[in-house]
């Protein structure tokens, strides 16, 4: 029983480099990197309240973001072309390399 | 009036207090308590979004943050804003919220006023001679509230900052509020253990208990892994030859561990810390060395069991029912085991027997070095019966012939003893996540490097998080008694392959649900090891009586 997680497609328009740099590595800390200014994170509302108000602080007034959330049914509606790998219904709770 | 002349005199120097922490007070005192003397602070989505919002307010020029302090009222805070309006000083105060429900205008919720009209006591001082208004901004619903500065505020707050005090300079937790719905919205109800507490006296509750950590368990395993960090990413590097670096979203982590010759980074190692990720060390062999994690502020937390376990009675009474429940739950297991299975049921009964006459035993041993002399007869009788659970088809070099360790002889003792040092990183994590001290227990004595309340804790879980899973995997025969293990003359190791395969069983195993006995509701095991150790810090914080009380069915 965990708390709910729900995948997130979070894209960017950042106006500045260095901005963009910061911006950038802090989603890299969140979830995946699919395509420019694109990413994939699957969060619980904690997370994703957190990572608005980190971005928030990274951000500036010219700089637009956009987080959308994806229900399951969305999930398997996702159609890519060359992708790295699927979505997983729930990421795996532990790692072994 | 003057605003010095209602407040209590402080004390010379004794610390003020954040204006921001009456809000706390007047919410809920032992929220206050826990948060300003214990300092335990948990962020939640909603105080994440509420300091998203501040942040917002900021960036759209309207802002006058003021830094405002008064030795004379004893309280320090930033206000958001302060504008002149014809004459009157308008203190603004912005929440992400809705308003409360008035009879014919909207209102401001009383830890709203209060922390408002303080705000306003600290402006008025600062700029004397002017009227001063309140004014609170409730963004969810998108309106705003006005009051004056008034008597019945004025005193409201010399209440509140002469109350909070009185409670931090007790050394007493403060009940649990009586009204608990509050609770339900409450960023420290998993550390409060607000419905726990309510349990005891007997009532039925909703569950509050905190969800799992959903982040994920690294373990790197492989001898020669480099681990070091990349600004948010944890970029796990395996020797030369053996494939790409790996990057892990460090937010997504919750406890590194590595196996053996793992190198992690002097910078990874601060991310970690930072960004309350365990790390965790154990030998090539299994054995668990340590690890980093848990806050500071623990103070107050550490003094209590220190005061609590110097006295030998507490000390026997924990070292009693703890005793209690592993025989109960070593019995409980073959029981379970045989069940329906009567030819092992008769080789198995006269352990059961056995077992099941040391339990009274336990009430009543009068010193620790009985109880140790009644758990190891347990032992002995329950290690002796273990084999019989074992299926006929079974691989013999995969039976178990008696526990052995230091080195294990055995494939079985191998893989148990590897189970039992995974089983102890997760109860030392618990104990420095709950903020105690794990080098003071009740019951082992010191040894090694391995803190006695550590062990303690982990006699709970040996049979339900290793012996358990390790019987079912064999009868199931998920190992290969060739490719897992390495086997010489002195000891068994875990090749790599059966290294991957035991900390798959046993976080598979953590992660199954499992509904607690007593308190009524399901959780995982991963979550039970925490809540057992903040049920035992309960023995000496108010409510005893519920730690080592779980029992498997």
């Amino acid at each position: 029983m965990a708390e709910p997680r729900r995948w997130y497609l979070i894209t960017y328009d950042i106006r500045d480099p260095r901005r963009w740099r910061k911006v950038h590595a802090l989603l890299k800390g969140y979830g995946e990197w699919l395509q420019l200014s694109v990413f994939r994170c699957s969060l619980t509302d904690r997370d994703r309240e957190k990572l608005r108000w980190e971005l928030s602080r990274r951000m500036d007034a010219v700089d637009t973001l956009l987080v959308i959330g994806l229900c399951g049914g969305c999930v398997e509606r996702v159609r890519t072309i060359n992708a790295k790998e699927d979505w997983p219904e729930e990421p795996a709770p532990f790692k072994v390399l | 009036m003057n605003a010095s002349s209602t407040s209590s005199k402080p004390v010379v120097g004794e610390p003020s207090i954040r204006t921001h922490a009456l809000h706390a007070l007047a919410y809920c005192e032992r929220l206050f308590y826990l948060e300003e003397v214990e300092e335990l602070r948990v962020a939640d989505a909603a105080v994440f979004a509420g300091r998203r919002l501040h942040v917002q307010l900021q960036e759209e020029g309207e802002r006058v943050e003021l830094e405002l302090a008064s030795e004379a009222l004893g309280l320090h805070g930033r206000v958001d804003a302060v504008r002149t309006r014809e004459g009157t000083l308008v203190v603004y105060e912005h929440k992400r919220g809705r308003h409360a429900p008035g009879q014919d205008a909207p209102e401001a919720w009383p830890s709203d006023r209060l922390q408002a009209g303080a705000y306003a006591l600290l402006v008025e001082e600062r700029f004397p001679g002017a009227p001063v208004e309140c004014r609170v901004r409730y963004h969810q619903t998108d309106t705003t509230v006005r009051f004056p500065l008034d008597t019945a505020l004025r005193g409201a707050v010399a209440a509140a900052v002469a109350r909070a005090r009185l409670l931090r300079a007790s050394r007493e937790r403060p009940p649990v509020t009586q009204e608990e719905r509050k609770c339900a919205k409450c960023s420290l109800a998993p550390v409060c253990l607000p419905e726990e507490e309510r349990q005891v006296a007997g009532e039925e509750r909703p569950r509050l208990f905190p969800e799992d950590d959903v982040r994920q368990v690294l373990h790197v395993a492989t001898p020669g892994t480099r681990v070091g960090r990349a600004a948010e990413e944890l970029v796990v590097t395996p020797p030369e030859g053996e494939g790409a670096p790996s990057r892990q979203p460090g937010r997504m982590v919750s406890a590194l561990i590595a196996h053996g010759a793992v190198q992690v980074s002097a910078q990874a190692l601060a991310y970690c810390v930072e960004n309350d990720i365990g790390v965790h060390w154990f030998t090539s062999g299994g054995r668990y060395l340590g690890g980093l994690g848990g806050g500071g502020g623990n103070v107050h937390r550490r003094l209590r069991q220190f005061e609590a376990l110097r006295q030998q009675d507490v000390c026997l009474g924990l070292a009693r029912r703890l005793v209690a429940a592993k025989l109960e739950g070593q019995l409980r297991f073959l029981l379970r085991a045989s069940r329906g299975d009567s030819e092992s049921r008769q080789v198995l009964a006269s352990a059961v027997r056995d077992l099941r006459a040391l339990l009274p035993k336990c009430a009543e041993a009068p010193s620790l070095e009985v109880l140790l002399g009644l758990e190891g007869t347990g032992a002995a009788r329950y290690f002796g019966a273990l084999p019989y659970l074992q299926g006929e088809d079974v691989d013999a070099r995969l039976r178990f012939d008696g526990r052995n360790r230091r080195p294990p002889r055995d494939r079985f003792n191998a893989v148990l003893g590897f189970l039992y040092g995974l089983v102890h990183r997760e109860v030392e994590a618990a104990i420095r996540a709950v903020g105690l001290d794990v080098a003071f227990g009740f019951y082992h004595q010191p040894r090694g490097t391995a803190g006695p309340l550590g062990l303690d804790v982990m006699e709970l879980f040996r049979v339900p998080l290793a012996d358990m899973p390790l019987v079912a995997s064999v009868n199931r025969r998920a190992w290969d008694a060739d490719a897992d293990f390495e086997v010489t003359s002195e000891h068994v190791w875990l090749r790599k392959a059966g290294r991957a395969k035991a900390i798959e069983l046993y976080e598979r195993r953590k992660r199954e649900t499992w509904k607690h006995n007593v308190l009524g509701y399901s959780l995982s095991y991963a979550r039970l090891v925490e809540l057992e150790v903040r049920l035992l810090e309960k023995e000496w914080t108010g409510k005893p009586g519920l730690f080592a009380t779980f029992r498997l069915r």
